[in-house]
């Protein structure tokens, strides 16, 4: 008896020995092929300062641009037109000559502009063409001072003299939604709504393959149980492959946009539903069947009677319950081609235009959270 | 006490007095009648349903379907008249309404085009046949390549016609020099027996291009001995406007290819192999950076240790408004960050799995925390127990099963992420996915997507059982 | 009139829970079935309206042979045959109206009554039947808000829809307290009395079966041994049907 015991405790002793070994070399191998460098967080971090600080400022409003400019003709070369007549007094802009030969350089004066704003100078050239010339900023008194190179190409053309416009820009006026906030909204209406047609499409094809995967419904029979089977292993293997994987394929097949991403979150809602449905319908009691049976009612009576009232709730609140995931899966899954704010996002991320993307990483966020609040509180009532 | 269904209408005997009124109320504002009355939800409900579908009319500019907008105000204002007078109407045919509102801007906004389906059905073959056949083994085979020379524009001194290669394989040729489409007989003895066989020209610069006749390749098939005679014309292997019209030294070449081993894993194969590894080497890794962080954090995120005081409360409010919004964030998109900050790899995805699992385990556990029961801490104490004893013997045990189920959870759903993070060079399976998607290679694109599918189910499989002895 | 011949039962695991039971039920009497817990009470009154398929043996009500029904001919024999169950059987979602409803089941517009519509005499017909049980202002709440005690009542309604001339009850109230056992039988002897429905009810309590059946009828190990009226059951035939060591209740 005691000899036993004790082989049994090495055993044991054994058994655990092998597992912590198992587990040792796991990790040595992950940490190994994951290229683990924390001390390159701390190095590194400058290199994230930049694009988290933009993430934190989010492209949110702007004001309106305010415009003033000033325009004066500047015949070049001297004598290809009449010089402009420059008042002596009040917002002027006075060329340190006022006409000159190509490859001249002059500066250009500004006096009682307006102060502390950014002025760009600009060539007007004939047949409506501009051609940036230098920039400067006004100072407190509204003075500015730029050194302008007369390129060739601003010569006088077929009696038609150049014009030298002085731009001052700056914003004023009230906050409104910025143009990125206006494309952060649409796109992420059109994810929700991806997500929404997703779950939809799923749901008809779900409902009635979940049968299938039921195992009160398929029987005990020989056909009934290989039937349950071979969906229960398709449902498994379908829901194990991410939406973004289908959808790099869908975006071959049907181009790259929303339909792609849908139909690749389609797909795997599909199998993820028809698991959760046949999981619900598996757990319905069987007790009123039998009641209403016994009272003579036909299997579809018996269906409509004792089976859907059970499996309705149940069934609507796993769909919202995915319609809250692909939500989430959507706001990523143009990053491969399916469409929405993924896509979006993904742009202006390569465009470096990380307050943008932060604008959008925000809204979906908000989103998220929102949607997952209410998802959350409507599968509670159903319950 | 019984129920009666204008239970609602009640409260308001004014306005349930004047249906009229009610009804004019929601005139102007939708559900303002049925607000008034006393029924709130339905009211809100009516007036979210209006504003949502002329919200998505304007936007997407489907003014067809402003007919329904009207047949949803008008029955709303119906509703409020019968919900005066006592009666509660079936809210489905505005429910019906609004359905098809938004599935139908729905439709329009996702671009739901499902002819593509089918139309595009040729794009779709070549995905669909490479995931059929998954490059991820081959069969070992050896080939070979044998020239018999060949000249174009004859010089005085044309190569021989016969050439015997070291394994005594001959190549005849009717003429071992002549112009372009000159008709041509090939002869070929001592090959692989009873193969397919390859008919290719080599031109002076060793270019190959598989010859043709009639638009298809000619292919033959060796006999018992390994001899073949096929006819072929001299194809224009180089440009013309290179021709000076000097003798060329083109030839004719045989290709075969025969399998000589038993299966191995094709170099596609191992390459999925290597991704796959590091693909839940990555989850494993942040799943358990992740543990670290959330298992404190959780106990600041629990609300019933942290209302003692204010202060606490506040922090409470602040960790859990933070866990929420990084758990709202994919990782894909938090992995963006990282591949900027430390480089593309798979240290990227583990950093950016790792942040997303601590907000969701943080919940979770916090939720675990949040729902001890005291009375064995009671029991615990009374004993005379002192506070590590407390905690070994009634905190832990309440806690740590759970807290186990939901990292082993965790990890299963962090496999699943960490299959997508190299799309954006965050590590792992899915970097050699966009790779292949790009170069078209469907064989090797259906390797990776089986090996996903089987190992992710056998991982949920497992994780699964393990979950449910912890339960 | 119901007839039970030679009547046996042999589950697939070869349980033999029915062994040659034979007994008639004239119209009216109010028949208890007692026995041990596992003693065949709920096979055999299953196997009546052959929610149960008996292994042999005839079950002949008013002349029509129940066992050799076909399918069709079997939903029609069942509207006649109300049945109350121990864990009530009702869709605890669903409201009790349209609970008590599922009891019409054979007789409605199968496509009708699948959108849920309803003739008018049938919705009076379900409003007396819950006035019958004293649960009329339940009608709109959902089942599962229900006591056990009405849920019961509420079975016992949907079997009344069926306005039945037989109606079987397999433990009606070994789910509920003493008190509320008491009122839930008083509602199946007035349906009894009142109507002349013919009743097969299986009880677990000896006093509870004494005081309400006409006729008693004991099963043990899926034998029949004893077949009397209430007084006639002495300390020796309890000790036969219970077992030695059982006390009295
Ligand atoms: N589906 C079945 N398959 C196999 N054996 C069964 C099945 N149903 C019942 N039995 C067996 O048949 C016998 C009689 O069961 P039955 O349910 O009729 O007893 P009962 O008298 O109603 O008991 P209780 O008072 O516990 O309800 C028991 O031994 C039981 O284990
Ligand atoms: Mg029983």
């Amino acid at each position: 008896m005691e000899k036993q015991k004790e082989t049994q405790l090495v055993l044991r002793y054994g058994r655990n020995v092998i597992i912590a070994i198992v587990i040792m070399v796991a990790y040595a191998f992950s940490f190994n092929v994951t290229q683990i460098d924390l001390p390159r967080l701390v190095t590194d971090f400058p290199k994230a300062v930049p694009i988290i600080r933009d993430f934190m400022t989010p492209d949110l409003l702007a004001r309106a641009e305010q415009v003033e400019s000033y325009v004066i003709d500047y015949p070049v070369p001297c004598g290809s037109g009449q010089e402009a007549a420059i008042p002596t007094s009040g917002p002027r802009i006075v060329p340190s000559q006022l006409c000159s030969e190509p490859k001249a350089v002059i500066t250009v004066e500004g006096f009682d502009l307006k102060p502390n704003t950014d002025v760009q100078l600009r060539w007007l050239l004939p047949g409506d063409r501009r051609l940036r010339s230098a920039k400067s900023t006004t100072d407190a008194q509204g003075y500015f001072s730029a050194e302008v190179e007369i390129r060739p190409i601003v010569a006088a053309k077929d009696g038609n003299v150049t014009r030298l416009e002085t731009e001052l820009q700056w914003e004023s006026g009230s906050l409104f939604p910025s143009e990125t906030l206006k494309i952060t909204i649409a796109k992420i209406v059109e994810t929700i709504f991806m997500a929404l047609m997703a779950t939809t499409f799923a749901c008809f094809i779900a409902v009635p393959i979940s049968f299938f995967g039921a195992r009160n419904i398929m029987g005990r029979g020989p056909i009934g149980t290989v039937i349950y089977y071979i969906a229960r292993t398709i449902f498994n293997l379908m829901r194990s492959i991410e939406a973004l994987v289908m959808a790099v394929m869908f975006a071959i097949w049907l181009g790259f946009g929303q339909f792609a991403g849908v139909m690749a979150m389609t797909v795997v809602t599909i199998a993820s539903l028809s698991k959760l449905f046949s999981e619900a319908i598996e757990s319905i009691d069987e007790g009123p069947i039998e009641a209403a049976v016994a009272a003579g009612a036909n299997r579809l009576q018996a269906i409509a009677y004792a089976v859907l009232p059970q499996i309705i709730p149940p069934f609507i609140a796993f769909a919202i319950y995915h319609w809250d995931i692909n939500v989430r899966i959507s706001t990523i899954i143009g990053f491969v081609g399916g469409g929405g704010i993924g896509l979006q996002l993904q742009t202006w991320i390569n465009q470096l235009a990380y307050n943008k993307a932060g604008t959008a990483v925000w809204a979906i966020v908000i989103v998220v959270i929102i949607l997952d609040n209410v998802s959350s509180q409507i599968r509670k009532r159903l319950v | 006490m019984p129920e009666s269904n204008n239970s609602d209408a009640a409260q308001s005997p004014r306005l349930s007095s004047a249906p009229w009124l009610a009804a004019a109320l929601s005139l102007p504002i939708p559900g303002l009648g049925q607000t008034l009355l006393g029924a709130m939800g339905r009211g809100a409900s009516i007036f979210l349903a209006v504003a949502i579908s002329i919200a998505i009319i304007l936007w997407q500019d489907l003014a067809s379907l402003f007919s329904l907008i009207a047949f949803i105000w008008l029955w709303n204002i119906w509703d409020a008249y019968s919900l005066a007078r006592g009666t509660t109407r079936s809210f489905l045919p505005p429910l019906f309404a609004t359905l098809i509102v938004v599935y139908v801007s729905g439709w329009i906004i996702t671009e739901i085009e499902p002819d593509k389906l089918f139309g595009q059905a040729d794009r779709a073959a070549p995905i669909a046949r490479g995931m059929l056949s998954p490059d991820f083994a081959e069969q070992e085979s050896e080939s070979r390549k044998e020239r018999g020379a060949f000249e174009v524009h004859c010089s005085n001194n044309p190569p021989p016609t016969t050439t015997t290669r070291n394994d005594g394989a001959t190549i005849t040729l009717s003429s071992s020099c002549g112009e372009v489409d000159d008709t041509l007989l090939v002869e070929g003895n001592g090959f692989w027996p009873n193969l397919e066989t390859e008919i290719w020209w080599a031109n002076p610069i060793g270019q190959e291009q598989r010859l043709t006749k009639a638009g298809e390749q000619i292919s033959i098939t060796t006999d018992d001995q390994g001899a073949f005679t096929v006819e072929i014309v001299v194809p224009l292997a180089i440009p013309l406007s290179h021709d000076t019209g000097e003798p060329q030294p083109h030839a004719v070449q045989i290709n075969q290819t025969r399998i000589i081993g038993g299966w191995q894993i094709s170099e596609n194969g191992w390459l999925v192999i290597e991704k796959m590894g590091e693909t839940i080497a990555i989850a494993l890794v942040a799943t358990s950076f992740a543990i670290f962080f959330a298992i404190p954090l959780s106990f600041v995120a629990a609300r019933n240790l942290m209302s003692s005081n204010p202060i606490m409360l506040l922090v409470y409010y602040v960790v859990r408004t933070i866990l929420n919004i990084v758990r709202s964030v994919e990782s894909l998109i938090i992995a963006i960050v990282f591949v900027v900050w430390v480089g593309l790899g798979p240290f990227a995805g583990v950093m950016a799995l790792t942040i997303h699992s601590i907000a969701a385990l943080g919940k979770l556990y916090s939720e675990q925390v949040e729902n001890i029961d005291f009375g064995p801490i009671e029991a615990i104490r009374t004993t005379g127990a002192n506070w590590w004893q407390i905690v070994a013997y009634a905190v832990l045990p309440q806690v740590v099963p759970p807290f186990l189920a939901f990292t082993i959870y965790r990890w299963d759903i962090n496999v699943r992420m960490s299959t997508i993070l190299g799309f954006v060079g965050g590590g792992g399976i899915g970097f050699l996915i966009v790779q292949w998607q790009r170069l078209a290679q469907w064989e090797a694109i259906g390797a990776a997507f089986w090996s996903i599918m089987i190992i992710v189910a056998l991982l949920d499989y497992v994780s699964a059982k393990a979950r449910e002895r912890l339960v | 009139m119901l007839e039970i011949k030679n009547v046996s039962k042999v589950y697939k695991d070869g349980t033999r829970a029915l062994n040659n039971v034979s007994f008639t039920v004239q119209d009216g009497e109010f028949l208890v079935i007692i026995g041990l817990s596992g003693s065949g009470k709920s096979t055999l009154l299953r196997c009546i309206n052959r929610l149960i398929e008996p292994t042999s043996g005839q079950i002949i009500l008013d002349g029509t042979d129940i066992t050799a029904a076909t399918p069709t001919e079997l939903r029609q024999i069942r509207r006649d045959i109300g049945m109350i169950f121990q864990q009530f059987n009702l869709v605890k979602r669903s409201s009790v109206m349209r609970n008590v409803m599922a009891g019409r089941l054979g007789y409605l517009n199968p496509w009708l009554s699948l959108l849920g519509i309803f003739p008018k005499e049938e919705r009076e017909r379900a409003r007396r039947a819950l006035e019958t049980v004293g649960i009329p202002d339940k009608a709109n709440n959902r089942a599962d808000v229900l006591s056990g005690g009405q849920q019961q009542r509420v079975g016992i309604a949907r079997a009344l829809m069926q306005e039945p001339k037989l109606l079987l009850a397999d433990e009606p109230v070994s789910a509920l307290d003493p008190a509320t056992s008491h009122s839930v039988l008083k509602y199946i002897e007035e349906i009894n009395q009142a109507s002349n429905v013919t009743i097969l009810c299986s009880l677990h309590f000896l006093s509870l079966a004494r005081t309400y059946a006409t006729r008693i009828i004991a099963l043990k190990d899926g034998i029949m041994m004893f077949d009397g009226g209430p007084d006639e059951i002495n300390e020796k035939r309890f000790k036969e049907i219970y077992g030695e060591d059982a006390v009295r209740v």
